[in-house]
């Protein structure tokens, strides 16, 4: 129950020539038996006009604790009860103790001039004077408000909401998020899945359309995001508190890509009532070679390698071209570049023309090749080597949707490459304002590994710094996670305009980086229950802390218990499953017979086609692209010829 | 009040001084052989009390008060005294922690009015402040006017003490009682309370000699002499008394936690006196630390010192040292 009246101080400040009150710290004692700990939101306000500081009124939060009696030394203790810890429990007179408290201010007004802390009356804040200390009043209000909100103050029965503001949350002012802790114990999945759905339902109209494109880098965890999950009365309050409506997201489009067998879907939402809505994310050679640099070893490419490179890019890919002995390629796929490979080893051997071809050197050449066409292998499910891409709906992105590209299976090589390109592209796309969306918000997890603060200097590590430094200006918005914020790149995270805080691990807070931290508030953290975050934002000048509703929307865990993965379907079903998703007409058995005996790549080609082709009548089009079943002509039986001499027990 | 009065006589033309005196050291007994009369023993005994069930009273109330003062201006060589006298009655229930119930304080100028001059005398009386004087024969000189400033001011303390207990007195429960910092024959209502206590930290009246009083003066730790009756002097009303010993004596000095206690004298003190020894031997923790007195101070009335302190003026009290820079002499 919120208490609107203003409430009886509940302490006061006290300043001694040791702990002086400044303008940003003071001190304040309270009863023992009091509703405030650390985190806790306090007023400083004097009763009277006569009091000094009188008109002042200064916001803090509470920062460390302290407890102490009157005992001069612990040896007084020992000796008052004999020895006996027992007896020490015994005297008829508890010792005077002292509730002591360290708080940070937040906020005085007015703001000039900046005074010391006035020796006054603390007061437990109101939820109406949180809006004060944490600035939230300057985009609470107003013609356009921005704010987003991300959870409850709660301290002492007081409860308030407290709101980010878009402009420093999404951009242009600040933007990204920062979210650190412990697995299992931060909740930083959940806290991620709430605060989109918040921002889908608080993104202000003016600021224009806003997609999430997340990457499921482990299990299933972003798997459901579009089923409902479980909630109890005490999360439904909450979401009521906050003004969020509890649902899951209405439009979520999920990516993966095949298993190496090219039909079955490389992905944990495989029940078939979901699998239906799960696209495939499938790229040929010009997706790929637009990111050599990710895939290829920077040990193995050198700069003529990486000059070759950029002449099958720009000179040969999706061209006419002219191999100069006398054949023309339209190199699309990795198969039309393998034959064009051949056709330049087979010319340059046959010529006699040395091993040099327009300029680049056979070894290159060589190298190239086989570095490309190990890609295929490596990454193969997601990379095809024939047949048309299926990619994320570029320039058709949909406004308050999220995107899931489903990479938790994906090998390392083909993460770093759906990372790439997938930013990659979004950036191109809102360079040019053609996204469909004005804003996205990419959620990435596991930092450590993809941006650490060591290591070697990858495409992926570059591109989120990209995204830290300069996505602001586009609406290329990065929330990232990562157990160990310490050994995250530091532009990344520093970059970051709002940071989050889960529960923490005791070892990560002793590391510099936590400092600035009073030891009480390092110990909460490492504490901190299951829904509750510390939040720093630009507008709040001390982290404050706040619990937030469980998401809405079914965890991955429970998800995969509710709607478990099918098996692996053999490769004639998986076809007709994926035939039937795209026309349901479509009959089961005159697929198998269609594809009975066909070459496994003729019939993921048709496939792919057809995919991509969205026929209205999906099995002629897959019919047609499969093309006429060539009957095996009958092996001639070769007529023997009988040896000159008969056979005889002759050995030799 | 405070500093309004001294500014008024200041701007009368008195000068302005800063003496404050060495702390108080608390009420203290007459300083002579006075004798006692015998109620438990025959002659003077040491009690153990390992085996009294102590007095665990439901409710008891500690008193207390303090004194502060300092010369805050001469007019001539008379000295103007400004005095702070307070006192209060905490009390300690089953929660164990004491909480105030009674307070009282008061502010006096002391001097003597006919050596002042008109205009002083003038000021000082239009101010409105509680004015004590000293004798005419202590007048003269600071040496005898310091001292006889000092009995003022102890005077004006017991006072308010005996006042605040005996307002206190009809109000206590049946089952509460009160523990006084010093002695309980000063009033007529304490010292015939059946559930008042006198605790005395100094000794310097002598109410045995030979072999009683070392036995008086060697008491071992946890144990108490026979109840006795002191000799009745002056004002002060018949009570029963006995020693006490809190903490053992050797290797200290023979007042080591030697307490005389104070109760009515009645039949009942005599038959309760093992059981409220064996309670005011629990009382010895918490230590009453850092108080120097701390093997004799009940932690309690340490606590009911430590509050009236807390909210004593603070411009009477001394700093430890000057906060000026040093001089290079």
């Amino acid at each position: 129950m919120i208490d609107r009246r203003d409430p009886p101080p509940i302490g006061r400040v006290v300043a001694t020539e040791q702990k002086p009150a400044t303008p940003h710290q003071f001190h304040f004692w309270t009863a023992n038996e009091t509703s405030i700990g650390i985190g806790a939101i306090v007023r400083v306000e004097g009763a009277g006009n006569r009091e000094q500081g009188a008109g002042r009124v200064v916001y803090g939060v509470v920062t460390d604790g302290f407890a102490y009696s009157d005992l001069a030394t612990p040896l007084h203790d020992v000796v008052g009860a004999e020895g006996d810890p027992a007896k020490a429990a015994d005297s008829p007179t508890v010792r005077q103790e002292i509730r002591l408290w360290t708080a940070a201010v937040l906020r005085q007004k007015p703001e000039e001039p900046l005074q010391p802390v006035p020796l006054r009356e603390v007061h437990v804040a109101s939820d109406v004077d949180v809006a004060q200390p944490l600035r939230m009043d300057a985009y609470l209000g107003g013609a356009q408000p921005t704010a987003i909100p991300v959870g409850l103050y709660t301290s002492g029965g007081l409860e308030a909401p407290v709101y980010l503001d878009a402009d420093f949350l999404l951009g242009p002012e600040a933007a990204h998020l920062n979210i650190s802790g412990v697995s299992g114990l931060a909740t930083k999945t959940s806290a991620v899945e709430f605060l989109l759905g918040s921002i889908f339902q608080h993104f202000p109209i003016h600021k224009g359309r806003i997609a999430a494109v997340c990457f499921n880098v482990k299990g299933p965890d972003l798997c459901f995001l579009d089923q409902p999950g479980a909630l109890e009365d005490e999360d439904r309050r909450r979401y009521e508190r906050l003004a969020v409506r509890a649902q899951p997201f209405e439009r979520v489009r999920y990516y993966a890509p095949f298993k190496a067998d090219g039909v079955n879907l490389n992905t944990l939402r495989t029940h078939p009532e979901l699998v239906g809505d799960v696209e495939p994310l499938v790229w040929g050679l010009r997706e790929v070679l637009d990111y050599a640099e990710v895939l290829l070893n920077r040990d193995d490419i050198d700069a003529k390698a990486d000059a070759f490179i950029d002449f099958l890019s720009d000179r040969v890919v999706d061209k006419e071209f002219d191999d100069g002995f006398g054949g023309t390629h339209r190199v699309v796929t990795f198969a039309d570049l393998e034959r064009l490979f051949r056709s330049i080893f087979d010319g340059l051997e046959l010529a006699a023309r040395g091993d040099t071809w327009r300029t680049h050197h056979i070894a290159t050449i060589r190298k190239v090749r086989n570095r490309l066409s190990n890609i295929s292998t490596r990454c193969k499910g997601l990379v095809t080597d024939d047949g048309p891409s299926n990619d994320l709906p570029w320039g058709r992105f949909e406004d308050r949707a999220v995107y899931v590209v489903d990479v938790a299976n994906v090998d390392p090589l083909g993460q770093d490459l759906v990372f790439a390109r997938a930013v990659s592209k979004l950036r191109e796309h809102l360079e040019r304002r053609d996204l469909g969306v004005e804003a996205v918000v990419v959620f990435v997890d596991e930092l450590n590994k993809y941006a650490p603060g060591d290591g070697p200097e990858t495409y992926v590590k570059k591109m989120l710094l990209d995204i830290s430094e300069r996505g602001r200006y586009l609406g290329l918005v990065l929330f990232g996670a990562e157990q160990f914020r310490s050994q995250v790149h530091r532009r990344v995270v520093g970059n970051a305009g709002t940071t989050v805080f889960g529960r923490m691990d005791s070892d990560e807070l002793a590391t510099p980086g936590y400092q600035v931290l009073s030891p009480a508030t390092k110990i909460k953290l490492a504490t901190l229950p299951i829904g509750e975050l510390m939040v720093r934002h630009p507008h709040f000048t001390q982290p404050i802390f706040v619990r937030f509703p469980r998401p809405a929307v079914l965890r991955g865990r429970d998800g995969v218990e509710r709607f478990p993965p099918a098996a692996d379907l053999p490769f004639d079903d998986a076809v007709v499953r994926q035939l039937v998703k795209l026309d349901r007409r479509v009959r089961p058995n005159l697929v198998k017979d269609l594809i009975a005996d066909r070459r496994e790549e003729d019939v993921r080609r048709a496939l792919a086609h057809t995919r991509q082709a969205r026929s209205q009548d999906a099995l002629a089009h897959f019919t047609k692209q499969l093309g006429g079943r060539v009957a095996a002509a009958p092996a001639l039986q070769r007529e023997s010829v009988p040896p000159l001499t008969p056979i005889s027990d002759e050995p030799y | 009040m405070s500093r309004s009065w001294v500014e008024a006589i200041l701007a009368a033309g008195v000068v302005p001084a800063s003496y404050v005196p060495d702390a108080s050291v608390g009420r203290t007994d007459l300083e002579e052989f006075t004798g006692a009369d015998p109620v438990e023993d025959a002659e003077l005994r040491v009690h153990p009390l390992a085996e009294a069930r102590p007095l665990a009273p439901a409710a008891v109330g500690f008193l207390d008060g303090i004194e502060q003062w300092r010369v805050v201006g001469y007019a001539g060589v008379t000295p103007i005294v400004r005095a702070y006298v307070a006192a209060a009655i905490r009390l300690r229930g089953a929660d164990r922690r004491p909480r105030t119930i009674a307070e009282d304080a008061d502010e006096l100028a002391i001097t003597r009015l006919d050596r002042l001059p008109d205009a002083v005398r003038a000021a000082l009386e239009g101010t409105g402040v509680r004015i004590v004087e000293i004798a005419a024969d202590d007048a003269g000189q600071p040496a005898r006017a310091l001292p006889a400033a000092r009995a003022e001011v102890q005077g004006a303390r017991a006072a308010l003490e005996r006042r605040l207990a005996e307002r206190r007195l009809s109000s206590l429960g049946s089952e509460h009682w009160l523990v006084v910092d010093g002695v309980l024959s000063d009033s007529p209502a304490l010292s015939v309370h059946p559930r008042a206590l006198g605790v005395v930290k100094s000794h310097g009246a002598e109410y045995f000699a030979g072999p009683e009083l070392e036995r008086a003066l060697t008491l071992p730790a946890a144990h108490r002499t026979s109840v006795f009756r002191p000799k009745r002097r002056g004002a002060r009303r018949e009570i029963y008394s006995w020693y006490l010993r809190l903490w053992p004596w050797e290797g200290n000095d023979l007042l080591y936690g030697l307490l005389r206690v104070e109760a009515r004298a009645h039949a009942d003190t005599v038959a309760l006196a093992s059981r409220v020894s064996a309670w005011l031997v629990s009382e010895r923790a918490p230590l009453a630390t850092p108080d120097r007195r701390w093997d004799r101070l009940l932690y309690p009335i340490h606590d009911v010192e430590t509050y009236l302190r807390a909210r004593a003026p603070r411009d009477l009290i001394p700093y430890p040292a000057s906060r000026l820079p040093r001089t290079g002499s």
